[in-house]
């Protein structure tokens, strides 16, 4: 396992600064874009579910950095600040969970399952731990193919750490000794059940040896350490040190949903260290580094704001998937695809 | 030259590895073991690096399937016994089944799932669960019955685009037996007259053909011509040709050898009934597997499955009504 | 088992007179039967042994059912009629008429037709209708009552797809010509009514009265009015007679709108007189001699045909003195006039039979509605009515 390092001095010019700053922008980014979406729940324009990554922004956006184009990107629920860092736009984002027809998904599928498979970055199945063999599968194709250097992450929280997929997909990768990168946001819950339900050993980083895989583990608050830590485990899965085991430590500072208040977070954990906001906590170390000023700060802020409302106004006036225009086909082979025929009534 | 149901599912892998680079065999013991039933002996030693042997996590088996394909090559998964398919159904149902239609994305996996009773087998070596994977939307499920289809359909599977749940019929791996491999074959969704008749179509797939087939025989003697319709793959459903077949015959008779509760069976009498109502001169009937788990003594297992002599009874009755 | 009377479909075994193994003598009796009009017996066809019964004691047996094999000498048969593959035949009980490898060696049918029935034995007719041939018929437009003399050799005597198709084919070795869609029409509602069980009564009027009021009136009603209204006017003290049975409920008329039959060519017209019971009888003459002869220019009105409560029909027309007509689908009632005729009536007073203008009045109707007792009832008061022909 390897502990990470106590923060060094940074100045102005150093190349964590850059880092640094491009993750809180993206932080920014994706949480001004949560709020709306929030928003537009409330207001009853998105239908189904919202599901926030408030609190979980910077072991995101970590790993939506240390991942390069060509790479291979699994996330979770709660992963907006690293899918914005991966690539996908906010298009993407507030298409899928309005419903748009323009959107990757066309209205099949909503909210948090979506993605773009041939770009590398795969729409989650509800199934928790389902995606990380399809990741491996991925990584496999590429070495039989020859094609050498690329990396995947699949993405998955505490919760999912008690499935069979995932011991049989941390397996796996382990005999093939794939360069995946499994990272555990160990938010504290799953929906409601604390970690003393879930799982028994003292952390679960300690796992690692089990697998026979590099562990790791962060403070999942602080986004200079996730920026590290998340590099070398990346590098590491790049350079072909086999499957990596990222544990990090935070709390989900929402409900699973926009349709939970969260009543069973204890008061404690929220005032603990763990119940830091990544954000402000970036936000106050830019400041006090003096990296850059106040204003331009807000003016990032502003920005993306704009960005955030263009989109939607955008999104809004499109139109929504016409239930006379879909196929209603499932199979790629047209010939085989059965269709309608055996549902007369419809 | 005779060449086995099994070879020719061997033999079938064996060509799709030689001509397209993008495909592999990934399975429990599938590597220089040959596989629990030998289908794909010495295809480890004749493609290295492409007959790989999976860990006993039928789950990550069907999972790395799905990513394999997305990244475009077409992957054949041995699950080693249809009945453990089950530990991996997540995968099969909800991810690649799935994953064309939410992405455009195709996923063009072949998964092999020895089926069907074979005496002594028991409940959890024995299931045929083409009815299970036929409910889901997205998959192909074939059942081929013959040599020539085992060979030529599973060619075709590993060509198409999509999840192919490939049925292969234990008791038919050595029992059957062609003259030579075929060099033609019907397409995937069309069945096939495997005897042509005209007072009863029986509607039947994988090993149940051939208890058909000798249930028509047996009904000569009476008098009765049984036409005998193999499905091949039962999804998609060829409604058509088993259509005509009743429009001839006016009496139909499904049989399979999956449980009854809503599975290939009902699907067919519920197609025929809803668009051939008119074409029928008894109410349609069908003959499965008992509702109860498959039994391991002889005795049970040749009662719980629909075999010639049950065929035979059901038909007569049924021409006799 | 032989044809013991015409319509007897089946017979009951009742005792055996002579047991397995006796010889027998040629119209010797070998069975008593019984079938539901009498007890007698089967006789031996020719001389020989009793080699097999094949029936047993208080059990029903078709007409043409074999009961049984008297072994004979060649020459005995040849006697009796018998040729000798008939005798091949006998001994083969199972073996089907039909040759040809198709047909099912074991199927239990029965013969298509025995000899000396007006309709085959065991022709249930159309009991139970596959879907196929359900469909072929709905084809053809044909209904299950044509199919009441077609023999079945499915299971349950039912009339298969086969047995139906060999029947249209024989219908085309006949002569065949196109019903006219008022015999159609007719047929088809003469079928839908006979699905009620129907019942008549009826009794003799004297029409002296009747023809004494008729001389004098101008214009003249015809006999057919004068029960009409007769018919109106009972129906208005009571109209229940003439409600509908729907479900389990009795829908009584609104009012007393009558039919009367008008005969045309290949069928019969029903024009309505509405409200029959509020027009006195001289005044319905014109309009009741209007709709007849509009009925037969075929030019009757819509509002004059349909929703009559009752029908009259002059059956006497014809010179019939007795009929039972049957109601339309959509009435209960059906009151028929016969013909006038002289006959001898016993006068009292004189003591001695004097001759009379008399005719049969008839009521036929739905037995679900009403019962013989009330159909009387309202018969007699009918020809109560009509014997004050001034009243009407």
């Amino acid at each position: 396992m390897i502990q990470s390092a106590a923060p060094a001095e940074l100045n102005r010019t150093s190349p964590l600064r850059e880092a640094y700053l491009e993750g809180y922008r993206w932080m920014l980014l994706a949480r001004l874009l949560d709020d709306k979406l929030a928003s537009l729940y409330r207001g009853g324009k998105i239908h189904g579910g919202v599901f926030l990554g408030r609190g979980q922004e910077a072991l995101s956006v970590a790993i939506g950095l240390a991942l390069k184009r060509g790479d291979v990107f699994a996330p979770l629920v709660r992963d907006l600040a690293g899918r914005l860092a991966f690539g996908e736009t906010v298009l993407d984002v507030v298409r899928t969970f309005m419903g748009s027809v323009l959107g990757p998904m066309r209205g099949r599928d909503g909210n948090v399952h979506r993605g773009r498979p041939r770009e590398g970055m795969l729409p989650m199945i509800s199934h928790l731990g389902a995606m990380t063999a399809v990741v491996n599968g991925m990584l496999l194709a590429r070495r039989m193919k020859g094609e050498h250097g690329t990396v995947g992450v699949s993405c998955v929280g505490d919760g999912a750490t008690s499935t069979g997929s995932f011991h049989e997909a941390l397996n796996q990768a382990a005999i093939e000794r794939l360069p995946l990168v499994l990272v555990v946001a160990n938010n504290r819950y799953a929906y409601s059940t604390p970690n003393p339900r879930q799982f028994a050993c003292r952390d679960l980083v300690d796992r690692a040896v089990g697998y026979g895989v590099t562990g790791h583990s962060l403070d999942g608050t602080d986004l200079a350490e996730c920026l590290r830590v998340m590099a070398e485990a990346v590098r590491l899965a790049r350079e072909g040190g086999g499957p990596q085991l990222v544990v990090a430590h935070l709390l989900r500072l929402c409900g699973h949903g926009e349709h939970d208040d969260a009543g069973y977070i204890e008061a404690r954990v929220k005032e603990s260290a763990l119940g830091r906001d990544c954000l402000r906590v970036a936000e106050e170390r830019i400041l006090a580094e003096s990296w850059v000023e106040r204003a331009a700060v807000e003016a990032w802020q502003a920005e993306r704001a704009q960005l955030v409302e263009e989109a939607v106004a955008k999104v809004q006036r499109e139109p929504g998937p016409d239930p006379f225009e879909e196929d209603w086909l499932t199979l790629a082979t047209g010939h085989l695809a059965e269709g309608d025929s055996s549902n007369q009534s419809s | 030259m005779s060449v086995t149901y099994l070879e020719a599912i061997r033999e079938a892998q064996a060509r799709a590895l030689r001509q397209d680079p993008r495909v592999f065999i990934y399975g429990q013991d599938v590597g220089v073991f040959g596989g629990a039933f030998k289908a794909t002996k010495n295809l480890a030693r004749e493609f290295p690096g492409r007959v790989i042997d999976a860990p006993i996590s039928e789950d990550a088996i069907v999972g790395l399937a799905v990513g394999a394909a997305i990244e475009g090559m077409r992957p054949v998964v041995e699950i080693q016994f249809a009945d453990f398919s089950s530990v991996g159904f997540n995968q099969i149902v909800n991810q690649a089944a799935t994953l064309y239609w939410r992405t455009q994305v195709p996923c063009p996996i072949t998964i092999r799932l020895p089926s069907g009773g074979t005496s002594g087998s028991g409940p959890f070596h024995s299931q045929s669960l083409e009815s299970v994977y036929s409910h889901y939307p997205g998959l192909v499920v074939m059942t081929p019955a013959t040599v020539e289809d085992a060979y030529g359909m599973l060619l075709e599977a590993i060509a198409i685009d999509d999840p192919v749940i490939f049925c292969e019929h234990k008791l038919l791996y050595y029992h059957l037996k062609a003259e030579q491999l075929p060099t033609e074959a019907l397409p995937a969704g069309r069945a096939r007259i495997a005897r042509a008749g005209r007072d009863l179509t029986i509607v039947a797939y994988s090993a149940m053909v051939h208890e058909s087939l000798a249930a028509a025989e047996e009904l000569v003697s009476e008098g009765y011509q049984v036409e005998v319709v193999d499905l091949r793959s039962v999804k998609p459903l060829d409604t058509d040709t088993v259509m005509a077949s009743v429009a001839r015959t006016g009496r139909l008779l499904c049989v399979g050898e999956s449980w009854p509760w809503g599975g290939v069976s009902a699907e067919v009498i519920a197609r025929v009934a809803s668009e051939g109502y008119d074409l029928l001169d008894a109410p349609p009937q069908r003959l499965n597997a008992k509702d109860t788990p498959v039994p391991f003594h002889p005795h049970l297992w040749a009662a719980h499955r629909p075999t010639a002599r049950s065929v035979t009874n059901a038909a007569r009755k049924l021409l006799r009504s | 088992m032989p044809q013991l009377g015409e319509s007897i479909a089946e017979a009951t075994i009742v005792s055996f007179l002579v047991r397995e193994g006796d010889v027998v003598e040629v119209d010797q009796d070998l069975f008593e039967v019984e079938t539901n009009k009498a007890t007698m017996t089967v006789t031996s066809p020719c001389r020989g042994r009793v080699a097999q019964f094949l029936v047993q004691p208080s059990q029903s047996y078709v007409v043409g059912a074999i009961l049984g094999y008297v072994e004979a000498t060649r020459e005995e048969a040849a006697r009796a009629g018998f040729d000798t593959s008939m005798i091949t035949a006998a001994a083969q009980p199972n073996a089907s008429n039909e040759s040809g490898p198709a047909e099912p060696k074991e199927v239990q049918g029965v013969q298509p037709t025995v000899r000396g029935l007006p309709v085959p034995a065991h022709a249930q007719g159309a009991s139970y209708m596959s879907p196929r041939l359900k469909a072929r018929m709905a084809e053809l437009g044909l209904h299950a009552a044509d199919l009441a003399g077609v023999a079945g050799s499915g299971a349950g005597g039912r009339v298969t797809i086969q047995d139906f198709e060999r029947f249209i084919a024989s219908l085309e070795k006949q002569k065949i010509s196109p019903a006219s869609s008022m015999r159609v029409a007719v047929a088809d509602a003469m079928r839908r009514s006979w699905t009620r069980p129907i019942a008549s009564v009826g009794l003799p009027m004297a029409l002296d009265a009747l023809f004494a009021h008729r001389r004098q009136a101008d214009p003249k009603p015809g006999p057919a009015l004068y029960a009409l209204r007769a018919l109106a006017l009972a129906l208005a003290e009571n109209s229940a007679p003439a409600g509908r049975l729907v479900g389990n409920k009795i829908v009584h008329p609104s009012a007393i709108d009558l039919g009367f039959a008008v005969e045309a060519t290949d069928g019969v017209f029903v024009p309505v007189i509405r409200k029959a019971d509020q027009k006195r009888l001289e005044n319905l003459v014109t309009p009741y001699n209007q709709l007849i002869a509009l009925a037969h220019q075929r030019k009757l009105p819509l509002e004059d045909t349909g929703g009559a409560i009752a029908v009259v029909t002059n059956f006497g027309t014809f010179g019939l003195t007795w009929a039972t007509p049957i109601p339309m689908p959509e009435q209960t009632l059906v009151l028929g006039l016969g013909a006038a005729r002289m006959a001898p009536r016993w006068d009292e007073a004189q003591g001695q039979f004097v001759p009379a203008m008399e005719a049969n009045l008839t009521l036929s109707f739905d037995h679900r509605v009403l019962d013989g007792g009330a159909a009387g009832r309202l018969l007699s008061r009918v020809a109560e009515l009509m014997s004050t022909p001034e009243k009407l």
